[in-house]
């Protein structure tokens, strides 16, 4: 069984703390392969970017789990994850009997990468996200912008309490937990739906 | 314990900022007393979702940049070709030439001997009407002003193409700009509201018989929105119910049928063959299927019966607009809009980015 190098670890803690370098170092040696691949497969380099950029986002996810593993090199992993959502995007879209595709040319299997569970992981999470994003479009102003400019934007108090005119940090600290409250009940019966 | 105690708790727990001796505290409670527990897990999750949300978010933005930042430095890149290979391109380009054009005369050539293949495009006898509706629309357009360009020799031959992305891409059969008697001087399409539009040809296979066209008009468009339909990257299956549109006579034509065999003429693997009515004046028309994709491109009919109908698969298509000529990029649509309209909403949407092909020869 093949693991990641001391290198590809590295390269991983530096990708969950989100890291510039590290992304684009992991982008620069991976895009062209898949990009090349899915050429040939019948999709674009659009296609190609949207694939590759949902199989980094599952495995950022993936690496934000302290005691994570990956058990073979990332390349392997991105190239089997982009695959895959091809694979399931042309059954979505042809529905139809349509061709299996033989799994014999893919090397997820062997190496032992549970992607399917990891994307399916994923999708879970995408649909708690979407419902999270729904209920932060209902909570209303100034709450939607406070907790977009937290959570989102990564801004600190005392940004968010110059930006929305709060006499001091305190007072924005208050103002979100009241809009977190709010926001509580609306997730809560956003989900429930 | 009021309401933001807890959620200062729960940021302060996430955050790691609590001492050993709160933990014990906090522990505790949660053990004995249920309301704050429950509530104080709604919290814990809610932060923890609204702070990976956020991270992800950030990721992906992040990710967006670098694909452009990368993208841009790589065209920069595929310009500039030093000065010493141009030759050695030169020379490769001729040959590439050269080959096409020995490939094409044997296709044909074996395609004349063979009788009962016809390819579908109009003959100028065929649609001498044509030409007195032409001179109307001539006239009217001068009048409109809305067509700066006009078609000044007589039409040869007809067909029908589609457009494959909104700014001028489109597609039809080859044989519709070249059916062996030598290229057109210029071709032509004709909207569904009359108006002509120069197009040239930007790539084709001989062998495959398709050709991609670009409107040479700047800023051109087909319709206000991007094409509805998608191109299918996989063959069909046996039996597939399908339709086609195109221009046999001067108004669009509905025709349907389905799929009856998996390769086309001669088993040929890059075509399909189908019951379908097409005449005419139809080559190049879109075959899709119900649930608006687009599966292939009607290429010819057997002449005996008039009933097998052949189209070549679109995956030869997506296969020569990935070999194109670097300088033309083509978006692609992703989405299918027509999945899920009726057939009737389907083929008025299909009306505005189908149209008449026309070739010109002085």
């Amino acid at each position: 069984m093949y693991s990641a190098t001391n290198n590809d670890q590295q390269l991983l803690r530096a990708l969950a703390k989100g890291e510039r370098v590290a992304t684009e170092q992991i982008y620069k040696q991976q895009f062209p392969i898949i990009n090349s691949w899915l050429i040939k497969n019948g999709g674009s380099t659009d296609d190609a970017a949207d694939l590759f950029q949902e199989a980094m986002v599952v495995l950022f996810s993936k690496v934000q789990n302290e005691d994570f593993a990956l058990t073979c090199a990332i390349g392997t992993y991105l190239f089997s994850i982009s695959k895959h959502l091809w694979y399931k995007r042309l059954q979505q879209q042809q529905k139809g009997p349509g061709r299996l595709y033989d799994n014999t040319e893919d090397d997820g299997a062997e190496v032992g990468i549970a992607y399917e569970e990891d994307i399916n992981v994923h999708h879970e999470r995408e649909v708690h996200f979407n419902q999270l994003d729904t209920a932060l479009d209902q909570i209303g102003e100034p709450c939607r912008s406070l907790l977009k400019a937290y959570y989102h934007k990564d801004k600190s108090m005392q940004e968010i309490a110059a930006d929305f005119g709060y006499t001091n940090p305190e007072n924005a600290k208050t103002q979100k937990y009241k809009c977190l409250t709010r926001l509580r009940k609306l997730f809560y019966s956003v989900q429930a739906k | 314990m009021n309401t933001n105690n807890n959620w200062e708790l729960a940021e302060a727990y996430l955050a790691g900022k609590l001492s050993s001796q709160e933990l014990v505290e906090l522990k505790s409670r949660r053990e004995t007393d249920e309301v704050f527990a429950s509530e104080f897990n709604d919290n814990l999750n809610l932060i923890s979702s609204l702070q990976s949300n956020g991270s992800q978010k950030r990721f992906r933005a992040m990710l967006s940049d670098i694909h452009k930042e990368t993208a841009a430095t790589k065209t920069r890149r595929t310009i500039q070709l030093p000065a010493h290979f141009w030759r050695t391109s030169a020379v490769a380009a001729t040959v590439a030439l050269m080959t096409s054009f020995i490939s094409y005369s044997i296709m044909n050539s074996s395609k004349k001997s063979d009788d009962n293949y016809t390819n579908i495009s109009n003959t100028v006898k065929a649609i001498a009407n044509d030409q007195n509706r032409l001179k109307k629309i001539v006239q009217d357009s001068v009048i409109n002003k809305k067509s700066p360009i006009v078609p000044t020799s007589d039409v040869r031959r007809t067909g029908t193409g589609f457009a494959l992305t909104n700014d001028g891409y489109f597609v039809t059969a080859y044989h519709v700009i070249n059916d062996g008697n030598g290229e057109g001087d210029s071709v032509y399409i004709q909207s569904n509201d009359g108006i002509y539009y120069k197009a040239f040809v930007v790539n084709y296979s001989a062998e495959s018989d398709l050709a991609i066209l670009k409107v040479e008009r700047k800023n051109f468009q087909f319709a206000k929105n991007e094409v509805p339909y998608t191109l299918a990257a996989r063959k069909a299956a046996l039996g597939a119910q399908i339709y086609t549109v195109g221009y046999p006579k001067e108004d669009i034509v509905y025709s349907e049928g389905y799929i009856s065999a998996r390769n086309g003429y001669h088993g040929n693997s890059k075509q399909y063959t189908m019951e379908l009515p097409a005449g005419h004046g139809q080559s190049g028309s879109p075959v899709i299927d119900a649930k608006g994709n687009v599966l292939g491109i009607l290429t010819a009919i057997s002449t005996p019966k008039e009933s097998n109908t052949y189209a070549v698969s679109t995956d030869e298509l997506l296969d020569l607009i990935e070999k194109m000529p670097t300088g033309n990029k083509l978006r692609l649509p992703k989405n299918n809009k027509l999945s899920r309209m009726s057939r009737e909403e389907q083929i008025s949407k299909m009306e505005n980015y189908t149209f008449s092909v026309k070739v010109y020869k002085k």
